[in-house]
């Protein structure tokens, strides 16, 4: 049931009509199309009685913003995100197989499935196909076995438990922001500030990640949802 | 000059006339700028009574394709105990070019036939199946931006097939003396309801 | 991992030719492409503007119809509107021989759908379908669409990459055209927009394209779909691009072609009786 990458027509079995780097033209039909990408910023926190997960909302194509209000955090079931950082698609469709898989097994459990269960699912996929995928999610969520928790699982497939997780392009500036600022047991209220006050950072200074400040609260009883726009954001520059 | 399209060398042009249509083609059978094998290579095939299909591109692929048009033909003759209009046929060949997206042949067809209402009928595809309709005149092989440019002046709505006649290898010779690939002598096939005009024409031979 | 079969013998191949796509030329062709110093055939690809609003029931799809092959107009007017089904229509840029395909391929898939189920194809239906089937050939089918639908939910409108992200959208342009066209865009649109309004918006968004893209040009196709009509292609809703001259020259006098040989073959219509033997 994993290995839904078999399907794909194998790359190397294409002819290539053009040798790499030729400046004749940049349209050869049998040549894949320019990949749609996430130039992202993610970042998902714990605290007191649940997690806050929050990103922003560009999603582009090389140099051209191919959507200025993206949903980059994507529900996989009642209680469990995902936050989608890489390839549009890849994660895209990793996403949809694993809310298919989830919700089936929801279905036979006859109860809330558990965060560990849908990041399981997420990094089985996501390793047994490293070599096709260009993803790195987040996924994080609250159960009744554990709380919350965030599962990071990023390029190759690793799946590892954080407390507090960064991903995407724009996470490289401010990783020292978070660990400087990141405390254990914070409220719902400091942890959601401090959350978008670091992808609102991020998207200052990274060039493909910007537009709106989109953040989600999961606690036990539910989920709320926030959005920043892009000209009220919490940073003064 | 490198590349499976202009290995060989042709100029294909197709124009609709007043309930007539005409399909012309070069006869040069090349290879590169070098060497010319012969100058009776055909690249225009009758499909059904009247209907042809024009075949530009690699000599090699434009036989095995002009097999395989004969054979589905004769297939759905048998199958269905009726003819192919030309619209069917120009669905028929996207199919069939678009099956190979991924490892083509390397011609490109036209298609030129008048269906049931003696209405011309005329089409042409890009190597991997991409069907286009025209309703003036439609143009294919290593002569086509040539043939482009004379048949947008010389082409007139409602030509009898004289005059069809008299347009198309005009515009044939004219593209094709300055195509160095293709050339060679031409040949053209005029369809009216009643009858088929086949004609060479002396073409300049260098 | 799925290797390319190689067939054996005749059957093998007509085997292969029973759906789908066929590699047998595939390493034929690695090998000439191996002998001759290669430049690759041009396909044609509509260098495109393509876009689509979304108003309050009703969606408005938008496009050009040059199609290019290479720096050589291939198409002065064809139709980048594609019908999926009669509440379902989308707008194509990329490789135009894909976009052709795919969307005559979907179209049979709605309609067999609809006759199986009995009810109206659903806009996501078509775009997880779109989407699945692009991601499983990892964006060698270059299909760019924009699609637009309403359907039992409302009106909806998606933008589908040839790799098989989509994103819901209120209002998008697609192809090399869309910097220009969503200028447009997001200059004036607006969710309170009248269906006159919109479609005047979405032919000056794709005017825009026409004008200031290269790979854009000629006229402007339309199309409406409203719940209670379904879909509507207005066919050159605008020609901007209208042939300015035609000369008035005489025709070639009938004998200036040299000929060398000249056939003439009589049709004539054979009528056969049907004779019924038992």
């Amino acid at each position: 049931m994993m290995d839904f990458m078999a399907q794909r027509p194998v790359g190397q079995e294409f002819v290539r009509h053009v040798e790499d780097g030729c400046p004749y033209r940049a349209d050869d039909v049998m040549k894949p199309e320019q990949a749609v990408s996430t130039g992202t910023t993610l970042v998902v926190a714990e605290f007191d009685g649940g997690v806050v997960m929050c990103a922003d909302t560009r999603t582009s194509t090389g140099q051209y913003c191919a959507n200025r209000a993206s949903r980059k955090i994507s529900k996989v079931h009642d209680r469990i995100f995902v936050c989608r950082s890489g390839s549009a698609a890849d994660t895209q469709a990793l996403t949809s197989f694993v809310l298919h898989y989830l919700g089936q097994h929801a279905v036979e459990l006859g109860k809330q499935p558990t965060v560990n269960t849908a990041a399981n699912l997420f990094k089985i996929m996501a390793y047994n196909n490293k070599d096709h995928l260009l993803a790195g999610l987040i996924v994080a969520g609250y159960d009744d076995k554990k709380g919350g928790q965030i599962y990071s699982i990023p390029l190759g497939g690793t799946r590892v438990r954080v407390p507090y997780a960064a991903d995407g392009s724009g996470s490289g500036y401010i990783k020292g922001f978070m660990d400087a600022n990141y405390r254990p047991g914070m409220s719902k209220a400091e942890c959601l500030e401090f959350v978008q006050k670091a992808t609102a950072l991020a998207i200052s200074r990274d060039g493909s990640s910007g537009g709106m400040v989109r953040s989600l609260v999961i606690t036990k009883d539910k989920v709320e949802e926030a959005v920043i726009e892009g000209n009220k954001l919490p940073v003064d520059l | 000059m490198s590349g499976l399209m202009e290995y060989n060398g042709s100029a294909i042009v197709a124009m609709a006339g007043e309930n007539c249509v005409g399909i012309a083609s070069d006869t040069r059978h090349g290879i590169r700028q070098l060497q010319t094998v012969s100058c009776n290579r055909q690249k225009t095939f009758q499909v059904t009574d009247q209907c042809y299909v024009g075949l530009s591109g690699l000599a090699t692929d434009v036989q095995t394709v002009s097999q395989l048009l004969n054979f589905r033909m004769k297939l759905f003759t048998l199958r269905e105990e009726r003819k192919m209009q030309p619209r069917m046929i120009g669905n028929m060949i996207a199919s069939m070019l678009y099956e190979k997206r991924f490892g083509p042949y390397f011609t490109e067809p036209v298609v030129a036939g008048l269906d049931g209402e003696h209405k011309p009928y005329l089409c042409t595809f890009d190597f991997i199946g991409c069907l286009s309709t025209a309703e003036d005149f439609v143009v294919s092989g290593t002569t086509a931006e040539q043939l482009f440019g004379v048949c947008e002046s010389f082409w007139r709505p409602g030509m009898n097939k004289d005059e069809l006649f008299e347009t198309l290898s005009q515009c044939l010779l004219s593209a094709a003396d300055r195509d160095c690939l293709a050339g060679w002598g031409g040949v053209v096939h005029i369809i009216t309801p009643d009858e088929i005009i086949t004609k060479k024409l002396k073409g300049r031979m260098d | 991992m799925a290797a390319v079969e190689e067939p054996q013998d005749y059957l093998d191949v007509l085997q292969s030719h029973r759906g789908g796509f066929s590699f047998e030329n595939c390493k034929r062709n690695a090998y000439l492409a191996s002998q001759v110093a290669i430049k690759p055939p041009t396909a044609m690809k509509s260098g495109t503007t393509i876009c689509g609003i979304q108003l309050k029931d009703v969606v408005i799809l938008a496009a050009d119809t040059r199609s290019t092959c290479g720096p050589m107009v291939a198409d002065k007017n064809c139709e980048k509107l594609h019908f999926i089904a009669k509440n379902v229509y989308c707008a194509g840029a990329g490789t135009a021989a894909d976009l052709q395909h795919t969307t005559e391929m979907m179209e049979s898939q709605m309609e067999l759908l609809r006759m199986a189920t009995g009810t109206q194809p659903r806009v996501c239906t078509v775009v997880r379908r779109l989407s699945s089937m692009l991601f499983k050939y990892q964006g060698y089918v270059g299909c760019a669409l924009v699609l637009g639908g309403v359907d039992v939910t409302g009106p909806h409108l998606f933008q589908i990459y040839p790799h098989g992200s989509t994103d819901k959208l209120p209002f998008t342009s697609m192809g090399s055209g869309s910097l220009a066209a969503m200028a447009i865009l997001e200059a004036e649109y607006n969710e309170n927009l009248s269906v006159e309004e919109g479609k005047k918006l979405v032919a000056k968004a794709i005017r825009a394209g026409i004008f200031n893209d290269l790979g854009s040009g000629s006229n402007v196709d339309v199309c409406v779909i409203t719940k209670d009509v379904g879909g509507t292609i207005l066919r050159n809703f605008e020609k901007p691009n209208e042939r300015k001259f035609r000369a008035k020259h005489a025709a070639f006098p009938i004998g200036t072609t040299p000929i060398m040989k000249q056939e003439i073959t009589k049709l004539v219509s054979v009528e056969e009786d049907v004779v019924m033997r038992d």
